[in-house]
């Protein structure tokens, strides 16, 4: 069995000055910072993505929001103080967690404190944007060149490519 | 020396109350002030009750911080408030009243701030399920735990202090606080309906989404409950009996915390993260600095112009500490003004023959101090804890919209205080 360390590492033997950020980019849909809180939720729900590249008005890249901060901000702030009360709650209520997301923008989804955006270059290898994503605890990177955001590598595209026997 | 004693206190009192930098590195850098200048030595600071550091409060602390650690994670405290609601029948007052109730009872057994912030969480789901705003039931709760904390010796810290430094027992407590705490706490629940005015209106279509509310569920662990309930009694027993045991609380407390987790199997994990270090070293260092006052005679100075002030009359001496216990508790943190007063009331309780008329100002002291801290929005720690749990969920609380309904609760209780007071230990003492 491949530990993780030596699957990386033979990812990275047979890829040596092969595959880079640009060519493991996949198309992700975006949502800029004023969508619908409720639109950019089914649009994870329904792709099953890990995270949104959410962008500022001219397109730029603000920040990722992974589809676990949307689960947070479901989440009654009493809860999150006291996870006990998770338990006293019946179904009926989970059933309208989603309201919270009514009238609500995708900036009042994003953390208070801006992150720092997981953003690779174009010609990055599989073990920088592996160590961008580890660092920053984030599924997803933007993969960029010139400025402009061309595609996001997601942690499961990483895996596949990182655990490919060579 | 009593010039750096003094200027080393003041400093860092003004330091402390303007919270311009963390209370507990304010405390520690004047107590080392102390001891490097040599106003104290090491024995003063470390060994010395009439001058360094209380142990026995600073114990008593830690072996309670440790109790309430293990025992919150039972959930028994979700499910009181929970049941309660549901007893309440979905009526907003109804539901207000039982929860003021469940805090102060909870605050006279845990100190104010775990009491704020176990019942705060349970009361915003409750608010939520009726579609009120939980800012009065918030402040109600605060305004009941100040009060409900006075009514036993491990309540509130000041009354810590105050038991340790006069020599008072756990029983005296109950005897002497715990009438004038539930006499102010059924005066708060009859103002309730006047101080919060139209917060009642609750939406009767959501009584049911309380009563959904599955009290068991929050129990996570019966067996730690039982066992919790067996030692806290076995603690409760041991406050009780204390002097006749010839043990002191901080002792009954740290064997209660130390058979708790011995029969819980808990893991320091799971309860360390509750001992709440930078309060126990603020104590110390408080302690330190207001020792070396003691040692340099600046306590004896003011004691005997307090006793000149007042004319040496335990009656004028009683309501002057009440009321200015009442009104600097209200701006400034009532503990280090506790630790800095009692060893003054030490000092004017030795001039009073007759010792229940000297036992009188230490409890106007308690009350005071304890009630004192319902003044304003800054006057206790769970007030402050309140305001930022506020803040967080959306319905913030302002300053001055706490202080206008503190103001008034803490006026009404002082005033109940001063003629029980009078009454009790002036009228029908003698």
């Amino acid at each position: 069995m491949w530990t993780r360390r030596s699957a990386l590492d033979a990812g990275c033997d047979a890829y040596a000055g092969g595959v880079h950020a640009e060519q493991m980019a996949e198309e992700t849909p975006l949502v800029d910072l004023d969508s619908s809180a409720l639109a950019a939720a089914r649009l994870l729900a329904e792709r099953r993505l890990p995270a949104l590249v959410v962008t500022e008005a001219d397109g730029s890249p603000h920040s990722i929001l992974p589809a676990s901060q949307v689960v947070r901000f479901l989440v009654p702030g009493y809860v999150q103080d006291d996870p006990s009360l998770a338990r006293v709650m019946n179904e009926s209520m989970a059933d309208r967690a989603g309201e919270k997301l009514v009238n609500k923008r995708v900036r009042d989804l994003l953390p208070h404190e801006r992150r720092e955006l997981a953003a690779v270059n174009y010609d990055d290898t599989i073990i920088e944007v592996a160590a961008i994503m580890a660092r920053l605890r984030c599924p997803l990177a933007a993969v960029m060149r010139d400025g402009k955001l061309i595609g996001v590598i997601t942690a499961s595209r990483l895996l596949e490519l990182a655990l490919q026997p060579s | 020396m009593a010039v750096v004693a003094v200027v080393t206190f003041l400093a860092a009192y003004i330091l402390i109350a303007t919270e311009r930098i963390p209370k507990m590195v304010t405390a520690l850098a004047g107590a080392g002030v102390i001891v490097a200048v040599g106003v104290a030595s090491s024995h003063d600071a470390f060994y010395s009750h009439e001058t360094g550091i209380d142990w026995d409060v600073i114990f008593l602390l830690l072996g309670m911080m440790i109790i309430v650690g293990i025992l919150r994670q039972t959930g028994v405290f979700e499910y009181v408030a929970i049941w309660a609601a549901k007893r309440a029948k979905g009526s907003p007052f109804r539901v207000m009243v039982l929860l003021v109730l469940i805090t102060a009872v909870a605050s006279a057994m845990l100190d104010n701030v775990t009491t704020v912030l176990l019942i705060a969480p349970v009361t915003l789901l409750v608010c939520e399920r009726l579609g009120v705003s939980p800012v009065p039931f918030l402040i109600a709760e605060v305004l009941s735990s100040n009060i409900g904390g006075a009514a036993t010796l491990i309540g509130d810290p000041p009354n810590i202090i105050i038991a340790s430094r006069s020599g008072l027992t756990f029983n005296d407590f109950l005897l002497h606080m715990t009438p004038i705490a539930a006499l102010a706490i059924a005066v708060l629940v009859a103002t309730l309906p006047l101080l919060f005015r139209g917060s009642f209106q609750g939406d009767p279509d959501r009584v049911a989404d309380v009563m959904a509310l599955n009290e068991r569920e929050a129990i996570k662990n019966w067996r730690l409950l039982i066992t919790c309930g067996v030692v806290l009694t076995a603690v409760f027993v041991g406050f009780v009996g204390h002097a006749a045991l010839h043990i002191e609380p901080s002792v009954v407390a740290l064997l209660g915390a130390g058979v708790l987790v011995l029969l819980s199997r808990s893991k320091p994990g799971d309860f360390m993260p509750s001992v709440e270090w930078e309060t126990l070293l603020f104590f110390a260092g408080l302690f330190i600095m207001i020792g070396a006052l003691v040692k340099t005679g600046v306590i004896g100075q003011i004691a005997q112009a307090a006793a000149r002030a007042t004319g040496g009359d335990s009656l004028t001496a009683t309501m002057l500490i009440l009321f200015v216990s009442a009104l600097l508790s209200g701006v400034v943190d009532n503990i280090p003004y506790t630790a800095a007063m009692s060893p003054i009331v030490l000092q004017l309780t030795q001039g009073i023959a007759d010792p229940v008329q000297a036992d009188a100002l230490w409890w106007s002291l308690a009350i005071g101090a304890d009630f004192g801290g319902n003044l304003t929005a800054i006057g206790a720690s769970a007030n402050v804890v309140v305001l930022g749990i506020t803040m967080r969920s959306g319905s913030p609380i302002s300053f001055w919209e706490f202080t206008r309904k503190g103001a008034i609760v803490t006026g009404v209780t002082i005033l109940l205080a001063a003629p029980y007071l009078w009454l009790r230990y002036f009228v029908l003492a003698g």
